[in-house]
This record gives structure tokens, C-alpha cells and sequence, in this order.
């Protein structure tokens, strides 16, 4: 059987079609698997046809032989069928898709999937957010759906669309060794006079391919039946996807099992033919009457189905009034359709993802990192949107970790922490030119956790990146030549598998979180500042919240009231100070609750309050977890929350203290930014019911993003203005100051602490 | 397939922008699109018309992917067949495709290309995204 043919027909992507697929070279160690495989498949059955088979249809019975054809044909046409098929290949996506410039987008997206995140990737090479469970296939350079894996014996990507016949393959195959080994064996025991026959020895040799390619087969069939049955794939299984976890994707047993061997053949996308066009447009257009009530009504809807952004952008803009000028708006993407206008309207609706869906690609270009339904993300957002260049890893980084700190019951990953954390430093001077500080989301070191997880740190792809951080985030990982089925990021990911025990039931897709740092988080709250009032939102950290925080940790270190009065002082601050003084823990543990999905309030309250009595004395005099003011502070040991705590995080793990780590880094930030946030949160979860798990991610983004960038604060920071400390006014020095205190923060401290996460895995955590 | 470029189409409007109404995952991997509604469109059409066009959809795509009876006979007979009756006979997906391409181009005629829109069939973009067209509204008097 010619392999040329069967591994260079339809197997791979390059079939001529569709344009958007290019070739690739011809590497004829590929289709070595596939012809051996071949080879030995139509070989020794047809040995077994030719030499055993005439014997037992005349000794046995005929149905012997005619048993086996059918099963060898069986065998063939999903061999066939599992090689040739087109797994599920995306196309390119088109140009006009990818809207915003490579270096502004965020390296992941997520989603929520019922009840749990899952991070969707940026791939670079095909230019859009791959769907869940979607892999690039190095082999193939290709994005593949449902990918399980890249099979080297079909020489071909299993994907959605051909992982049936795949697993029908192994399992007939099965079925067809044991067959002919089975009947040689019969044979065998017939002729042991006459073994000295050509027609033995052949069956002999039949028999010890078969029984030899039985073990590993089986083995084969055996995991993939396990893998059917828990609705996983190759993939998730090998990396580790859901270990510890819940899978999203899974309906039951047998609804898995129905959902492999009956759906309908699912469509392929490449190749296919494309209409043409036979509307014409042509104005004059028509325009849609909306009467006042619908006005009014879409004023009032709470935003669930999209009508957020007018909230959102009234609200937005009072809240800009409060705190400060708005910011300049961001550039607009006109660069491809100059006709659009995208107002605030545009930027607010980036952030009214209510329903918790990655929002149009449109948006992304104002969104420094998407994380999701992002209510205030307006306000940040134009801030940001000037100062995308080269704050992608720090996006990314900041936005898993918003997102990972959203996520309870999450551990983080100490082991990745050197890792990441050279990363961060990597990154933090090319960042802020100057300023060692990491990416925002490890000035929310604490939180940093987080960033251990992401792939943008711990991908060595991305610490390679890390140099030209400048250049576009996603192009950075263009470098690693392979992604997802190959091991590399497969491996950084498995590094990061999610935590143990779902603390509240939703446990974060890519295990951004660590669950660790969900009790420093509470623990860090009442010492940071006892008679502030806690941040009471986790993602709301601004770009200005770590130099706050620095700030206010210098006060407090110092002078401990000064700052707090410096920022009493500012008018706009002082009500909500004063306000979110007089129930400190009250509206953190509030918007905790709401921002978690299936969080447990009254384990978060048991938490805060626990935490807060236990823990505040070493509390105060840790630096803060997101950022000093710099060379004043002392290098901050800790980069995850649950280093701060003498309480080992091992005694918190199983209950997540919802609140992101976010939240934890906040309770040490100036009562400013706590109020800021507040604010943002009460506003986000006013408008939007379910909004405010976002907020915290916006805020955390917003302040890597200022951070690397020396960029107008976004007008959620309410402090900056007022702040008698420079560091909120001059977005430079704060961004300096911050980007400073990041690197200490990263580096590691004085000890090691070693936690022992949920799963009985054992992080190690700089303190 | 023949195009025919009448003198009609050249005077197609311009390309202002493109709205990309992405998956909605929140049930699974199913197809299923976001029904929010895109900013971009708020003074082009009607929310409930886009909410309906869209919803339609999820509903076809969700009666592509459902595990029935007849999928489920579909397979059987493949399987007898050793898949060669993939050769001849038409998928139930494939099916409801068609269908969906005949709505979509329905739906183009006679709601969005009069308001200057035009959506494009997902399945074009992999089933990734519904890519609506924003044209240039170069006339001054629109209503």
C-alpha cells in the first residue's frame, strides 16, 4: 500500500481548496508511523487470509473467514476514515477579524463554562481566540477542534470531527487482533505436527505481530474508553486539565458516550465552497425607529442582553466626574473602517459582558486584557487603550491572575513561582523601562499566583518572549514553533493544574488561581489596614491602587495616619472612606460574595472575620503585595498572598476565601483605592447583576496596564487626583514607583514556605 | 459557482466596519451565538430583530447537533456501510447547514441589506463568530 498515498491525501491540511490553509513542506519521516502501521495491518491479515484461514473454513466453519473480512473491513474504513478526515481544522481567520494590532490584544480570553472558567487562548498563527477545547496542532499547523491529539500511526490531527472513527478504529482493531491471534492460535494447536510448514510458520509469525501489537493497542482502546466515558480528550487528559477538578464539558457517561458514537457528522469548515454574494447594499438605509419607551427602556434594562453599555456609560461618566478627568479616549480603530465612530457607547459595551461571553472582537482593541464580563471596564478601559504597547504580558499576566484570583479554590503554584517570577522580573524592565517591577499582576503578587499558572509566564515560549515584550504579546508567542498538542505549553499548563477541590464549586479552567491565596487574602485584610476600609472588590485594582497601596504602606509604616488623612482629605474619597469605614468588612465580604460565582458567603464571612482577628499584627508589617513605593520598601518577600500569613494556607485551603487574590492585595491598598473600588464594584454590580466577578479583573488589568505605561490613570481612581503623594498624580512616578515595587515583590524572599494545597500537592511559596 | 456582477453590485456601498458576534459558551461546546446585542448596531437595526435573527440560529445549529434518533440511525448505517454512504447521502448537519445558509441569506434580503448590514454565515468563519457588515450610510437624508 502506497503511504505516500494515504498520508499525503487528505490528511492534512494542505488540501487545495481552501486558500487560507498554507502548505507545508513534504517531511517524509511523517508518514513513516502511517506505513508501518499500514504495513503491518493489510500485511498480516492478508498473511492470515492467505495461510490460516483456508484451513479453519474448511475444518471450522466458513463464517470463520467471513467473520474476520468483515471485521478487517471494519478495521480499514475507520483506519481510513481516521487518517483521511479532516479533523475539525479552523480556517485562518480573515484579516478584518483580528481588528486590533497583535501587541494590544491579551494573550487569553475566558470564558465561563457552566460555572467555570476556562482561559481560550490567542493563536497567533490562525489569528483568532481558540474555542474551548481547541489545539493547535504543531504537525499540522493547524487549530483543531475538539482536539484530542495528533495521531502518528494515521498520521493525522483526531479532532471533533474524526475522533469516532478513531475510537471505533482501536476498538475494532482490538476486536481484530484478538481474532487472528485467536484462530492462529486454533491452528497452531491443530498442526503441532506440521509446524514445520510454511503455512504454520506464517501463522506463527502472524500470531507474534498480533499478540506483539495487542499489549499497546489495547492499552490504547482501554484509555480512550475511560476518556469517552468522562467526556475528556487526549488532551485535557494529558495535561491535566481537570485533575482535581470538574470537567465543563461533560453530560454523563452516557450522554458522552451517545455524543461520540451518534451525533451527526459535524461539518467541515475548510474546503468548502463559498457563496457568492448576491445581496447588494446599497444605500440610502434604512434606520431603526426606536420610539422614547424603547429608549427608555433600554436606559432601564439591567443590562443582562446588552443594553449595559448605556449604564454603563452613564454610570462610567459620573463615576469619571467623581474621581478625574476622563481619560483621553482611545484610539480608535479606525485604522481599517474609518466610517466607524465608537464613542464611550463602544467602550462601555466591551465591558457590559454580562453574560459572561468574550465580547466582539471589536472591543478587544479597548480592552487591555479581556477577563471576561468586564462592567467597569469602560473607565479603565480608555485609559489603557493609550497604553497598549507593550503591556500585553503584563495584560495577560494581570488578567489570569484577575482571573485566577477570582477564582477560590485555587492554589497557587510556588514551584512556578521562581519561574514566573523571573519572568516577571523579565518583563517588569522592559515594562516600565526601568521600573523592575513585573507585570501589574504580580505587583499583585499575591496574586501573582495566578501568573505562575498562565502560560504567558510560565510558557517558556512566552519567557522567551519576554525580551521583546514589547513587541506584540501575541506575536511574542509566535516564537515557539509548536503549541498546544506538543508538550511546551501543554507542559507549562499541566504544571498549573487547576486546584484540588472546587472551595466553591467553580474552579477556574486553567487553574490560574491558587487556593492559597485566597485565605492570605482574608488574612491580609484586617492587617493591612484595621481601621480602613477593606477594598472591597478584588479586581478593582487601578494602576494607581499598587502606588496607593505603596504609598499607604509607607504611611503606615511610618506615619500611620498621615496617609490616610492625606487621602480623608480628598473630598470625593472622603464620603466613600468614611462610608466604607464604618463596615469595613461588610462590603468587601458583600461584593466577594457577588463577584464569586458559586462562592459560600458564609464560609468567606467566616474567613474575613476569622482571618482578620488572627492575622493582623504580621499583617502590617509585610510590605504590600502590590507594590511599594519603591527603594523605601523593603523587598517584599512574598509573592503570593499566602505568603504574607504566618497562618500556613494549608489550614484555609479547603475553604476558598472566594475573594480573589486580587481582593487580599486590596485590603492593602489606600483607603482611596479601596473606595475606588468599592465604588466600581457597587456601580458594576448595580448595573450589572453578576458584573462585579469582573470589575476586580478590569481593575487588576487597568493597573498593569498602567503600570507599564506612564499613561493617563483611568477615571475609576479616584485617589490619584487628590492624592497628596505624587504617586497617583504623576502616572510616571506611580507607574515607576509601582513597577519598582513589583520586582521586590518578586523576588524571592528570605524563606520558602511550603503549603500543602487540597490535592495533596505541595507548593512552595516565597515568603 | 457563477457570479454575476451586475451593474448593480458595483455600486455596492463601502465597507464601514465589521461587528463579529462571537460563541456563547456558557452551556458547552454546542454552537450557540451571543444574543447581546453589539454596540455598533444600536442605531442600525432593532435589538429584538437582531435578538430573533440570532436566536433562530442557536436554534438551528442546536437541531444540527442533537443527539436523536435519527443521528443516531445516520451512524448505524454509515457504520454497515464501511462509510461509504457518506458518498452519496447527506448529512442531517449538513441539512440543517443549508437550511441556515437559506435563512441567513433570507434574513440578508430582506431585514439587513435594506439597513445597510449583511450578515455572513458562521460556517464561513468555522463556527466561530457571526461577522455582520457595516455599510457606509453615505446618505444624508436617512430616515
Amino acid at each position: 500500500m502506497p503511504s505516500g498515498s494515504m498520508s499525503g491525501g487528505l490528511s492534512g491540511p494542505t488540501s487545495p481548496p481552501h486558500p487560507t490553509v498554507p502548505s507545508r513542506p513534504l517531511r517524509p519521516s511523517r508518514y513513516v508511523p502511517v506505513s508501518a502501521a499500514t504495513a503491518f495491518l493489510v500485511g498480516a491479515t492478508s498473511l492470515f487470509f492467505c495461510f490460516t484461514c483456508p484451513w479453519l473454513s474448511e475444518q471450522f466453519s466458513v463464517a470463520v473467514p467471513i467473520y474476520n473480512g468483515i471485521m478487517f473491513l471494519f478495521v480499514l474504513a475507520n483506519f481510513c476514515m481516521a487518517t483521511f478526515m479532516d479533523p475539525g481544522i479552523f480556517p485562518r481567520a480573515e484579516e478584518d477579524e483580528d481588528k486590533e494590532d497583535d501587541f494590544r490584544a491579551p494573550l487569553y480570553k475566558t470564558v465561563e463554562i457552566r460555572g467555570i472558567q476556562v482561559r481560550m487562548k490567542w493563536c497567533s498563527t490562525c489569528r483568532f481566540y481558540r474555542p474551548p477545547r481547541c489545539s493547535h496542532c504543531s504537525v499540522c499547523d493547524n487549530c483543531v477542534e475538539d482536539f484530542d491529539h495528533h495521531c502518528p500511526w494515521v498520521n493525522n490531527c483526531i479532532g471533533r470531527r474524526n475522533y469516532r472513527y478513531f475510537f471505533l478504529f482501536l476498538l475494532s482493531l482490538t476486536a481484530h487482533i484478538m481474532g487472528v491471534f485467536g484462530f492462529g492460535l486454533l491452528y497452531i494447536l491443530y498442526h503441532t505436527q506440521q509446524l514445520d510448514r510454511v503455512h504454520s510458520a506464517v501463522t506463527m509469525a502472524v500470531m507474534c505481530v498480533s499478540g506483539l501489537f495487542f499489549i499497546p493497542v489495547v492499552g490504547l482502546t482501554g484509555f480512550h474508553v475511560v476518556l469517552v466515558a468522562r467526556g475528556r480528550t487526549t488532551n485535557e487528559q494529558v495535561t491535566g486539565k481537570f485533575r482535581g477538578g470538574v470537567n465543563p464539558f461533560t453530560n454523563g457517561c452516557l450522554r458522552n458516550v451517545s455524543h461520540v458514537l451518534c451525533s451527526s457528522q459535524a461539518p467541515r469548515y475548510l474546503g468548502r465552497k463559498r457563496k457568492a454574494q448576491t445581496v447588494s447594499v446599497q444605500p440610502p438605509f434604512l434606520r431603526p425607529q426606536l420610539t422614547e419607551a424603547q429608549l427608555a427602556a433600554k436606559v432601564l434594562d439591567n443590562g443582562i442582553q446588552g443594553d449595559l453599555h448605556r449604564s454603563k456609560s452613564s454610570l462610567m461618566e459620573s463615576q469619571s466626574a467623581d474621581a478625574e478627568p476622563p481619560p483621553p479616549p482611545p484610539p480608535k480603530p479606525e485604522l481599517r473602517y474609518p466610517g466607524l465612530s465608537r464613542g464611550p457607547a463602544g467602550h462601555s459595551e466591551e465591558s457590559s459582558l454580562l453574560n459572561k461571553a468574550p465580547p466582539t472582537p471589536t472591543m478587544f482593541k479597548y480592552r487591555p486584557t479581556y477577563s471576561g464580563p468586564g462592567k467597569n471596564h469602560t473607565a479603565l478601559t480608555h485609559a489603557y487603550a493609550n497604553q497598549m504597547s507593550r503591556r500585553d504580558s503584563l495584560k495577560e499576566s494581570s488578567s489570569s491572575l484577575l482571573q485566577s484570583s477570582q477564582q477560590p479554590g485555587y492554589r497557587s503554584e510556588p514551584s512556578l513561582d521562581g519561574h514566573e517570577g523571573g519572568g516577571v522580573e523579565r518583563s517588569g524592565p522592559e515594562r516600565t523601562g526601568g521600573g523592575p517591577g513585573g507585570p501589574p499582576g504580580s505587583g499583585i503578587t499575591g496574586y501573582s499566583l495566578g501568573g505562575r499558572s498562565y502560560p504567558s509566564f510560565s510558557d517558556p515560549t512566552v519567557l522567551a518572549g519576554g525580551a521583546s515584550r514589547s513587541s506584540s504579546v501575541r506575536s511574542s508567542h509566535n516564537a515557539p514553533p509548536s503549541e498546544a498538542t506538543t508538550s511546551t505549553s501543554y507542559k507549562s499548563l499541566a504544571n498549573q493544574t487547576p486546584p484540588p477541590a472546587p472551595r466553591n464549586g467553580s474552579l477556574s479552567y486553567d487553574s490560574l488561581l491558587t487556593p492559597s491565596e485566597s485565605p492570605d487574602f482574608e488574612l491580609a485584610v484586617p492587617e493591612m489596614s484595621p481601621g480602613r476600609p477593606r477594598t472591597p472588590v478584588v479586581g478593582y485594582s487601578s494602576p494607581y491602587l499598587s502606588a496607593q497601596i505603596a504609598q499607604q504602606r509607607e504611611a503606615e509604616l511610618h506615619q500611620p495616619c498621615a496617609y490616610s488623612t492625606a487621602l480623608l482629605a480628598s473630598p470625593q474619597h472622603a464620603g466613600y472612606l468614611r462610608g466604607s469605614t464604618s463596615s469595613p468588612p461588610a462590603p468587601p465580604e458583600r461584593e466577594r460574595e457577588r463577584l464569586l460565582h458559586d462562592s459560600q458567603p458564609p464560609h468567606h464571612h467566616h474567613h474575613h472575620h476569622h482571618h482578620h482577628h488572627h492575622h493582623r499584627p504580621p499583617r502590617f508589617s509585610r510590605p504590600p503585595l502590590l507594590s511599594d513605593s519603591g527603594p523605601s520598601q523593603p523587598s517584599y518577600p512574598y509573592r503570593t498572598r499566602s505568603t504574607d500569613t504566618p497562618l500556613p494556607p494549608t489550614t484555609h485551603p479547603p475553604r476558598s476565601p472566594h475573594p480573589p487574590p486580587l481582593g487580599k492585595s486590596l485590603s492593602y491598598s489606600s483607603a482611596a483605592a479601596a473606595e475606588m473600588q468599592y465604588r466600581l464594584v457597587r456601580k458594576a454590580s448595580a448595573s450589572v447583576g453578576g458584573g462585579g466577578i469582573q470589575a476586580p479583573k478590569d481593575e487588576i488589568q487597568m493597573k498593569s496596564y498602567s503600570r507599564t505605561n506612564g499613561q493617563p490613570k483611568p477615571s475609576s481612581t479616584p485617589s490619584s487626583p487628590s492624592n497628596p503623594v505624587s504617586v497617583s498624580t504623576r502616572p510616571g512616578q506611580a507607574y515607576s514607583s509601582a513597577g519598582s515595587s513589583q520586582s521586590p515583590t518578586h523576588k524571592p524572599g528570605g524563606g520558602v514556605k511550603k503549603v500543602t494545597g487540597v490535592g495533596g500537592t505541595t507548593y512552595e511559596i516565597s515568603v | 459557482m457563477a457570479e454575476t456582477h451586475s451593474l448593480q453590485d458595483l455600486r455596492q456601498a463601502a465597507v464601514a466596519s465589521k461587528v463579529f458576534v462571537q460563541r456563547d459558551y456558557t452551556s458547552g461546546t454546542i454552537c450557540k451565538f451571543q444574543t447581546k446585542f453589539p454596540a455598533e448596531l444600536e442605531s442600525r437595526i432593532d435589538k429584538q430583530q437582531f435578538e430573533e435573527t440570532i436566536q433562530t440560529l442557536n436554534n438551528l445549529y442546536a437541531d444540527a447537533e442533537k443527539l436523536g434518533g435519527r443521528s443516531y440511525l445516520e451512524g448505524c448505517l454509515a457504520c454497515l456501510t464501511a462509510y461509504t454512504i457518506f458518498l452519496c447521502m447527506e448529512t442531517h448537519y449538513e441539512k440543517v447547514l443549508k437550511k441556515i445558509a437559506k435563512y441567513i441569506q433570507e434574513q440578508n434580503e430582506k431585514i439587513y441589506a435594506p439597513l445597510g448590514l449583511l450578515l455572513t454565515d458562521p460556517i464561513e468563519r468555522g463556527l466561530r463568530v457571526v461577522e455582520i457588515t457595516i455599510f457606509e450610510d453615505r446618505s444624508i437624508g436617512s430616515r
